[in-house]
């Protein structure tokens, strides 16, 4: 962050530091919050039942312990980690917890966080791993059976009005995020990664209509800046799975790139994608979450009978990010054991050479203790296409 | 280990400092031997480029590169064809592909564990009793190389300790250890797609038994540098003569540090 | 290194069955006809997982499925998986990830770059298919990414993906209020599988075929049913390591004939044996569960390793792919497809009920109890291979809830006042570490070591019991 912080940066800060910060304290006037893991889980059904949907986060810091006595090691370690913290009570808050099938990681160890954690609520929602007519038909039922299990614990119905306006307040996030995301389009770019990923973290513990008023206060603030807070560097992008702390694109950027761009999680694949507005809610939220959605978890058939053409099809967000965002070189960020990104790395990384943009390909285990490692990979990776 | 080169039109000091942690946080003694085997003082040196784990550690140094891109530029010194570089280091080890200019275009690294890397081979030698110096060569008169099914150093240690206790050659279980880590270190740099010439640098590069059993899996000639040791810090030599030359023709100022030679702060 | 492990090959592993000794050919000509079908060109080929309540409908339009798993199971089992894995791992697969994914991408790549299999491939190596049937499912995330990463090497084989799921358990939730639109769905996937492979044969399926070859399936399920609970005789005349072979007629030739009659004479086999008191293990000391995770395939030896310190394995939970079907309540229908779906929900649902009636139960861990007793288990033993989460994420935690809801050993304890008191404890367990391919993972002396250790366990409970 730059030298001088304004006073909504320190409120992003706090957040990010002492994150579940609000939801503790609204949790004192009554408000309920359902924690949830991973992109696939439709948000908008939460906020429409009157609760807030909380991301739960992992640490980076922390060191896993209590979590592996209940799951084994070759979990993925981001994953890991989430459940470390919620075991270890973190995340007592919460009023109930949804996990997706959005992963073997998230299936197979369904049963421990559900008969481990003290929540009232739990929820499974199965994603489809096609995206065809039969599937969205299936995720419109399976859509609808998390809102009526979500009646049942409110034991108030939700509404298609009630639906219709969380639809429209979630996609008014997604618009300021894409504001945001604007401002990374100067060189050097007018926010830094490390602000952004912050911020973005921050807003998913927040109620939506309050993550909408940060996001507009922090979008002003950067609008009304004359300079970048960072030092014109090599454009960088960055692709991968989940990536709820700024460790790596601090890194980055203290090392003298600029993060530009992503396909991670908690930025551009969460925040991008909008829901239909009109006609039935359920079923534009399925088609939201498992078309637009972008993850290799969802096969998507090669309609083109070529290897390039599966990839540029499969991978076409990032052409039109990279070229949008003037990107000069790309991080694939993937975490060990995580099979639905690791099948993909070599297509991703023969998708980035017909690009013609550079790739640094890391495999990490989600802990500050190889922020070395990957200080020398980052490092080499700048002078080399710096 | 500490290295120093220092570049004039050609090295001029070239010192080699001690092995160990402490060591390390004394590179300005190793600096001092070098600035006078070169009859200089620390005033004299125009620019300086630290290079390697410690590079940003270094107090006295006025830029810092990582060892990929020193040794590439080293090693591109020595060998103007060279495509392929394997650095076998005590801590890790790291394949880097260089093009026709001599640019880096990609590189791999191995995680830092003391398995993929020299140090396997260090504390073989320790539990075998035997000099690191001499390993290469004993392991060549091995006729049936062992079979070294650990991969994780403890266990390969514990395995070899067994193996000996049961009477297996000496020369035979040098032979496997160097088999084993040849074939991780070729299972990495294979990623890059090997080219000719390929250099093998780092403390890797004296161990004969290491380099013969590499160059056969790998199915490729290996060449080595005269000094193996050397390359990372010759290379940012190089990068830090180059940086005087480029503001010295664009008439800019150097930027440097004040020159007193500090100990290491190791974080 | 991959040499080596090929010299060291592993001694023939010793079956307590002649139906499990008859296997090995079985696999050996069932590898040999994907080939020569694929040479002859009569029939088309196709890659595909098992478990995924198919077969009947490749069978129905003469397709031969080629089992990508089997493949690469058997280089694991003859120590020669090693020089597929890292060549996946040179075109920049992490070997974290599934290793018979990395097995098979690793063979396919080396076949299609020579235009030939490669070098000694294992029993002829593994045909080039003419299209793949992938099937991404609550299962197994590999399953959808593997054929996808294969394709890159061999662009022009076409892939087709189903989608099979069940709904996961939930403690609150009735399974039936969801079942009927899962029905629904994989009704769908699997009608649209049946239309992609009428397109690629271009044949017309034949349902009066169809529908003979998924009764034939269903009779196989409950005959192995029947085969398998006779394994509850002491001693015990057929162990896992048998059931390790006897896994393929049910996984790899399910809707054949062939499957079928196995069966029959296995279950003869296993009568006459009763009949004559002879197990698996001579002296019949301690009843164990193989109760998660797959087998290292190299190291079957393993299980004689049991076997030798007087320890048998009537039961595990691997491989049964099949419930009896009298017990599953599944609605009528003479649709074979419909049939085929509610087979599918019905063997995912099968403990849901009884699991729900016991406090703190879930299926995995009901299924488990529900052996215990009916197999009369002394312990359990499990393996977590690093490289698949499907089977192997979930089993610490399944025996840390078994051990709080089921203490079966009674054991006496001086209380407070010095009286003998009567307490219960739980079943000791075992989780084996390595891998179910990658054999730099395993270590010989670790694993018996810690068999040994088990075993000592299981002694002392039983002498503890005697007094």
């Amino acid at each position: 962050m730059g030298d001088k912080q304004s006073h909504i940066f320190d409120t992003v800060k706090n957040y990010y530091n002492n994150y579940g910060l609000r939801a503790k304290e609204l949790k004192g006037e009554g408000k309920q919050f359902i924690g949830y893991v991973c992109s696939l889980v439709p948000l908008e059904i939460i906020t429409a039942s009157g609760c807030t949907p909380f991301r739960v986060r992992g640490s980076v810091h922390e060191p896993i312990t209590r979590g592996d006595t209940l799951l084994e090691t070759i979990v993925c370690p981001y994953y890991r980690s989430v459940f470390d913290l919620s075991v270890k009570g973190k995340y007592n808050f919460l009023s109930g917890l949804v996990i997706p099938h959005g992963c073997d990681s998230m299936v197979r160890s369904f049963s421990a966080w559900s008969y481990g954690l003290p929540f009232s609520y739990f929820h499974f929602v199965n994603i489809p791993s096609v995206c065809d007519e039969s599937s969205l038909e299936f995720f419109d039922a399976e859509l609808d059976a998390f809102r009526k299990s979500l009646e049942k614990f409110t034991g108030k119905a939700i509404t298609e009005e009630h639906l219709r306006q969380a639809i429209r307040v979630h996609n008014e996030n997604r618009d300021k995020v894409r504001a945001l995301y604007e401002m990374r389009k100067a060189d050097p770019p007018l926010i830094s990664g490390t602000e952004l990923t912050m911020t973005l973290t921050a807003g998913s513990s927040l109620p939506i209509e309050e993550s909408n008023g940060l996001f507009d206060q922090i979008l002003t603030e950067v609008k009304g800046r004359g300079k970048s807070p960072l030092k014109k560097g090599p454009r960088i992008f960055i692709d991968g799975a989940c990536l709820d702390n700024i460790e790596l694109i601090k890194l980055v950027e203290e090392l003298g790139g600029n993060v530009v761009a992503d396909t991670i999680c908690n930025g551009a694949r969460d925040h991008f994608p909008k829901t239909e507005m009109g006609g039935d809610p359920i079923s534009a939220l399925s088609r939201r979450y498992l078309g637009k959605i972008n993850c290799p978890k969802t096969y998507r058939e090669n309609k083109a009978g070529t290897f390039e053409g599966d990839i540029a099809s499969r991978f076409g967000d990032i052409g039109a990010y990279t070229k949008e965002y003037k990107v000069e070189g790309a991080i694939l960020y993937v975490y060990k054991y995580c099979d639905p990104f690791g099948f993909e790395v070599p297509a991703r990384k023969a998708y980035y050479q017909s690009l013609n943009i550079p790739l640094l390909p890391l495999e990490d285990v989600y802990s500050s203790g190889t922020i070395g490692q990957l200080r020398t990979r980052v490092q080499a990776f700048l002078e080399m296409i710096g | 280990m500490t290295k120093v080169v220092i570049l004039n039109k050609g090295i001029i000091a070239s010192i080699i400092g001690p092995t160990g942690p402490e060591q390390r946080r004394l590179a300005n003694r190793v600096m001092e031997e070098a600035l006078k085997q070169a009859a200089l003082s620390i005033q004299e040196i125009t620019f300086i480029v630290a290079t390697g784990y410690g590079r940003i550690n270094v107090p006295f140094a006025d830029k810092q590169f990582t060892e990929i891109t020193c040794h590439a530029r080293g090693i591109v010194h020595l060998f103007p064809e060279a495509r392929t570089i394997i650095d076998i280091g005590g801590q890790d080890v790291k394949g880097i592909k260089i093009d026709v200019s001599g640019k880096v275009i990609d590189f791999v690294m191995n995680d830092k564990c003391a398995a993929g890397s020299g140090r396997f081979i260090e504390v073989i030698a320790d539990t075998l009793g035997v000099s690191l110096d001499t390993v290469g060569d004993l392991s060549l008169q091995s006729s049936h190389p062992a079979t070294i099914s650990n991969i994780c150093t403890i266990y390969a240690q514990q395995e070899v300790a067994a193996s000996l206790a049961e009477g297996v050659p000496l020369s035979d279980l040098l032979a496997g250890v160097h088999q084993s880590l040849a074939d991780r270190i070729c299972r990495m740099v294979n990623r890059l797609r090997v080219e000719q010439a390929v250099i093998v640098t780092g403390g890797g590069g004296k161990n004969r038994g290491l380099l013969q059993a590499l160059s056969e899996q790998l199915g490729q000639e290996i060449l080595v540098p005269e000094e193996p040791l050397i390359t990372g810090a010759l290379g940012a030599a190089l990068m830090g003569k180059e940086i005087v030359e480029k503001a010295r023709q664009n008439n800019t100022p150097l930027e440097t540090k004040e020159r007193i030679l500090g100990a290491v702060e190791i974080l | 290194m991959a040499e080596e492990q090929k010299e060291a090959k592993p001694k023939k592993r010793m079956t307590a069955t002649k139906a499990a000794a008859s296997i090995g050919p079985m696999v050996k000509e069932f590898i040999t006809g994907t080939l020569q079908a694929k040479a002859e060109g009569k029939y088309k080929v196709a890659y595909t997982f098992i478990v995924c309540h198919h077969e009947e409908i490749f069978r129905a339009l003469d397709v031969i499925p080629v089992w990508t798993e089997n493949f690469a199971g058997i280089c694991g089992a003859k120590r020669d998986a090693e020089r597929f894995l890292q060549r996946a791992e040179s075109l920049g697969f992490s070997r974290s990830l599934c290793t018979y994914a990395l097995c098979g991408i690793g063979f396919d790549q080396w076949r299609e770059e020579l235009g030939q299999m490669p070098p000694e491939a294992p029993w002829g190596g593994q045909v080039r298919p003419d299209f793949m049937i992938s099937s991404g499912q609550i299962l197994c995330d590999p399953r959808s990414k593997w054929y996808q990463a294969s394709q890159q090497f061999m662009p022009d084989v076409p892939i087709y993906n189903i989608d099979l799921p069940y709904p996961l358990f939930q403690e609150n939730r009735d399974h039936r209020e969801v079942l009927g639109y899962y029905h629904q769905y994989i009704v769908k996937q699997l009608r649209g599988l049946v239309a992609f492979l009428e397109e690629q044969t271009k044949k017309k399926m034949d349902y009066d075929r169809l529908r003979e070859l998924v009764n034939l399936s269903d009779r196989t399920w409950n005959l192995i049913d029947e085969t398998y609970k006779l394994r509850r005789a002491a001693p015990c005349p057929m162990g896992t390591g048998d059931a390790m072979n006897t896994m393929v007629p049910i996984n790899f030739m399910m809707a054949t004939q062939k499957a079928y009659d196995f069966f029959v004479d296995l279950k003869k086999e296993l009568e006459e044996k009763i009949a004559r008191g002879e197990g698996e293990v001579e002296n019949e000391k301690y009843r164990l569960m193989w109760g998660g995770g797959l087998p290292a395939w190299y190291a079957l030896n393993d299980f004689n390793y049991f076997n030798s310190k007087g320890a048998s394995f009537p039961v595990e939970t691997t491989y049964r792919m099949v419930a009896p079907l009298n017990e599953m309540d599944l609605p009528e229908t003479k649709d074979p497809i419909e049939h085929l779906a509610w087979r599918w929900l019905g063997y995912w649902t099968f403990w849901y009920d009884k699991a729900k009636k016991r406090p703190g139960s879930e299926p995995d861990v009901e299924r488990l109890i529900n052996w215990i007793e009916e197999y009369k288990i002394d312990g359990v033993v499990m393996h977590e291979a690093f490289s698949c989460r499907t089977w192997h994420v979930g089993l610490i935690w399944q025996l840390h809830q078994l051990a709080k809801i089921y203490k079966p050993i009674p054991v006496y304890m001086i209380g407070k006042g010095g009286q003998k008191e009567k307490v219960y404890r739980e079943l000791p367990s075992l989780i084996l570490e390595s891998d179910i391919i990658d054999i730099t993972s395993y270590s010989e002396v670790d694993t018996r070591n810690k068999i040994d250790a088990f075993v000592e366990t299981l002694e002392s409970i039983q002498s503890n019991r005697a007094t």
